[in-house]
């Protein structure tokens, strides 16, 4: 095991090959824009400098390890030289910071009040360049902000690699461009470029002057826009900081989706659909119970579902591949025995969207496919035409193929046609109100918390299945509202 | 005379640049004789014997650069000749390439054969037009006498050349944004580690030399590394094609033996100062090296104390360096101010923009000087110069980021007056113009 000393300090590098990378692991903090953990080494920022002693100042990102090496990550020499390449970063940046994005969140504005704490030196005029180039439909560029570590371009060429970006010109009028003849629109993770952008000139346009990130907080979640089930994080209004004079919706609405890093699914990325999710999720909801297009209260509807269970001949439930486990579970104790049950897609790839590819995105629309699977089977759903009950839970089934005359019980959550044409519709909660698991296609098991407030009317369907099983007497309690 | 001649021996005619002329001066014995007789191993220790300095501005003992490299470790190697001659004041490898274009081949498929490389490239700025035009007709006819291709001469050993032609960029003269030219990315510096010579061009280990360095290498297989030795000094030996420009009365190209006295060449050989107006300051190896003052080429010129001598050793003393051997002579009357707003433009413009201090620094110092010749100097202006120049060095990926800085904290140092006197007054300390 090979040992260096940082400050003094004896510590085991493990497999880490260079000063800084073994410094982080360690918990020494050393400043960096360019360099990324998952992209190459390209040591352009010049901020990550170190001392190796008796060698003099170097940068770290790129300081090869070597058995006994001391290195002082907090010298004079060090402090000068990072003072110094701030104050040239600094030097053309615009430092709007009170109407940037990214303002909070920045690491030069936390390496400025570390490392230099000193206003600008230079009294020129700042050079000034575009100002909201459209990189994309989704991002757009502010090559003022921008301070050329490249991260982006070696994003789309080492991770995404759609090759899409480059730089143009040089020197001090160099700049992040799409390289010619593409465009950014054609990669799907273009998102992630936003996320590794150590300042805010990489811009989200849906995220564009929407909230301040510190009055937002993240709860970890997973994606459920494929069968990958990449972490992420739903960031949402602090309620502390609740606003109460505008509409609702401004506290509880996910404001953006960035990745939750794990090494096990998703490593730090994920697509640009799991951005989307906030779409997905303000779709308008569900919130009534009812019996074929009529408003019952949610206890009335429970109870006819009960009596339709308990009459019809043959049963067949067609399961929702978006149930968490525990749901899935609860389904299979309590209503297991009623039906044949099928797991169905509730949904299929979109026009226009990737099916699948190398890193990330699988074809399997739905988060929870495999652990649906494993309790119901994989076979494709049958529906014999003496059916009397088919049970819908969850989206992509059109009643149309249903057979003739059949009673249909549909559990969803959206506001949809379909819902007046069940005999019985129960709306239920969606990912965002509950907490549960999802098992991802490759059987790792992944954690999703609550983030908004669970909507009147709306039964969670974990809770619901027990009560549909439950003999004779009436339902009680549970998540009823 | 500027002492004894390895690279210029012979008289420059209408037909000296041919393959024949080149043979009926003992042309391609050295490969013959190499080829016969020698390991490629030993034709490595040659020049590491030798001690040949490379001639492209940094003074690396070729030899050592060359060890880095295993010829027989089985993956393929590329050796590149940087004909990417762009420091300012420099055009000493346009001569070899223009009057004796055969000698740098034969010299490169020598190094070729020591370093085992199969193809070797030379790198060429895009500007010269007339060195390419020769160029490429000597490797054809290279080709057509079948010093190229497979089995030279006989033996096992084949090589093939590629010329490659660059588009003006100031930055891919530096060795390893060479690389990402000929190899079809952006021309940016690399950092070190790891080594050309460990991971260079496509990933594979690379020696990239100087047009000169290469060049010299005919004549030491020729006549061995020990005659080599008694050209110039002790710890730099052999010779350097100086080209020399600005207030000088004869410019040109000039093969200088190491070690020959700065003083007589400039006054003799080159006819002294032009308009016999006295001297000033010489910036003795393009503008990346550090300018020397005429207060020390007065010292010179009487013969006094030591008198400076043209090699490594004595201008790394006085502070300086030959560099690429691109000496420019400033007389009196020389605007310094104005000359390093020249010098600072240059370096904004060409700056890659990859490293901070350079991309920020060089703009930062440009902009600077640009107000100050402009009549709008402050006070604290040289002073942040000098912070600026001084975090330039030593902070960048490459060299010519450092260069940048030299430049500025050279100038401030010998003429500080003549800044004081400009941001003070307004206007130069000198009437005329500097061009």
């Amino acid at each position: 095991m090979t040992a260096i000393f940082i400050n003094g300090q004896s510590v085991e590098t493990g497999d880490h090959t260079t000063v800084l990378q073994v410094a982080l692991a360690n918990g020494f903090h050393i400043p960096h824009f360019c360099w990324h953990p998952e992209l190459s080494v390209v040591g352009n920022c010049r901020v990550c400098v170190v001392e190796h002693e008796g060698r003099g100042v170097g940068i770290a990102c790129n300081m090869p390890i070597s058995d006994g090496m001391r290195v002082l990550t907090d010298s004079e020499p060090v402090r000068a030289q990072r003072k110094a390449m701030l104050q040239f970063i600094l030097l053309n940046h615009p430092v709007d910071c009170g109407i940037c994005d990214k303002a909070g969140e920045c690491s030069l504005q936390d390496y400025h009040y570390e490392y230099n704490g000193e206003t600008a030196i230079s009294g020129d005029a700042k050079l000034h360049s575009t100002k909201f180039f459209p990189l994309s439909e989704r991002i757009i560029l502010d090559n003022e902000r921008c301070i050329l570590c490249s991260r982006c371009v070696r994003f789309t060429r080492e991770i995404s690699k759609s090759n899409v970006l480059g730089l143009e010109n040089r020197g001090d009028s160099m700049l992040v461009r799409p390289a010619e003849g593409r465009s950014l629109d054609d990669d799907p993770y273009s998102d992630n470029v936003i996320d590794i952008c150590p300042v805010g000139a990489l811009l989200s346009r849906s995220f564009l002057y929407q909230a301040r990130v510190w009055y937002l907080e993240p709860t970890p979640s997973v994606c459920p826009g494929c069968a990958r089930g990449c972490t992420v994080q739903f960031w949402h209004r602090k309620a502390e900081w609740r606003l109460s004079g505008l509409d609702e919706r401004h506290n509880t609405r996910v404001h953006r989706v960035t990745a939750l890093e794990n090494p096990r699914v998703n490593g730090p990325w994920i697509c640009n659909k799991g951005r989307d999710l906030p779409e997905l999720l303000d779709r308008p909801r569900a919130t009534q119970a009812l019996q074929k297009g009529a408003p019952v209260s949610l206890m009335q509807a429970i109870e006819t579902a009960r009596g339709l269970l308990d009459q019809a001949g043959k049963r067949v439930a067609l399961v929702s591949s978006w149930g968490s486990n525990e749901e899935l579970r609860a389904f299979r104790n309590s209503l297991g025995d009623y039906f044949t049950s099928f797991v169905k897609p509730d949904h299929l790839p979109l026009e226009g969207e990737v099916v699948e590819d190398d890193l990330l995105i699988r074809a399997d629309k739905n988060p929870n496919t495999r652990a649906a699977q494993d309790l119901f089977g994989t076979a494709a759903a049958e529906i014999p035409d003496d059916t009397e009950l088919v049970l819908v839970w969850g989206e992509g089934v059109d009643f149309g193929t249903l057979p003739r005359g059949v009673k249909i019980l549909f559990l969803g959550s959206w506001l949809l046609p379909e819902n007046g044409h069940a005999d019985v519709f129960i709306p239920i909660s969606i990912q965002t109100e509950r907490r549960g698991h999802y098992t991802n296609f490759e059987g790792v098991v992944s954690p999703f918390e609550a983030c908004q407030p669970h909507r009147d009317g709306v039964i969670d369907a974990e809770t619901l299945f027990p009560l549909l099983s439950a003999p004779g007497g009436s339902a009680s309690g549970g998540g009823a509202a | 005379m500027t002492g004894r001649k390895v690279l210029m021996d012979f008289e420059v005619t209408p037909t000296s640049h041919s393959l024949d002329d080149y043979r009926a001066r003992g042309g391609y014995e050295a490969l013959e004789k190499a080829l016969r007789t020698m390991k490629p191993r030993e034709v490595t220790q040659e020049i590491v014997d030798s001690g040949l300095q490379g001639r492209g501005g940094a003074a690396f003992p070729a030899g050592r650069k060359w060890q880095g490299i295993d010829p027989d470790d089985g993956q393929p190697h590329y050796l590149i000749a940087n004909a990417d001659e762009g420091e300012p004041g420099t055009f000493k490898d346009r001569w070899v390439l223009e009057y004796t274009p055969h000698t740098l081949l034969e010299s490169m498929l020598l190094s070729c054969y020591a370093l085992g490389v199969r193809h070797c490239f030379v790198y060429i700025r895009g500007e010269y037009d007339l060195p390419w035009r020769r160029l490429d007709a000597a490797v054809e006819e290279a080709y057509a006498a079948g010093y190229f291709g497979e089995n030279i001469l006989g033996s096992d050993f084949s090589c093939d050349l590629f010329v490659f032609r660059g588009a003006g960029a100031y930055v891919c003269g530096e060795a390893s944004s060479l690389l990402g030219s000929i190899e079809g990315t952006r021309a940016f510096p690399r950092n070190r580690p790891p080594r050309m010579t460990v991971r260079g061009l496509y990933q594979a280990p690379t020696v990239v030399n100087n047009v000169e360095t290469l060049a010299t290498i005919a004549w030491i297989i020729r006549n061995g590394a020990s005659a080599f030795r008694e050209v110039g000094t002790e710890k730099s030996p052999g010779t350097r094609l100086i080209s020399i420009s600005g207030h000088i009365a004869r410019p040109g190209v000039y093969e200088v033996e190491l070690g020959y006295s700065w003083a007589k060449f400039l006054h003799e050989d080159c006819g002294g100062v032009l308009d016999g107006r006295p001297l000033k300051a010489v910036i003795p190896g393009g503008i990346s090296s550090q300018v020397l003052t005429g207060k020390d080429a007065k010292v010179l010129t009487a013969g006094e104390v030591e008198g400076l001598t043209l090699d490594h050793e004595k201008l790394r003393s006085a502070g300086s360096s030959l560099g690429s051997g691109g000496m420019i002579v400033i007389a009196e009357g020389t605007c310094m101010v104005r000359l390093l707003q020249i010098m600072l433009r240059f370096y904004h413009h060409e700056s890659c923009g990859q490293c901070t201090p350079c991309r920020e620094g060089t703009g930062w110092m440009h902009r600077i000087i640009d107000r100050i010749v402009a009549g709008d100097g402050r006070a604290e202006d040289l002073e942040r110069l000098n912070y600026i120049a001084g975090f330039n060095d030593g902070t960048t990926i490459c060299g010519l980021g450092d260069a940048a800085g030299y430049a500025a904290t050279a100038m401030l140092d010998n003429f500080r007056d003549e800044f004081d006197y400009f941001i003070e007054n307004k206007r130069s300390k000198f009437a005329g113009n500097l061009e």
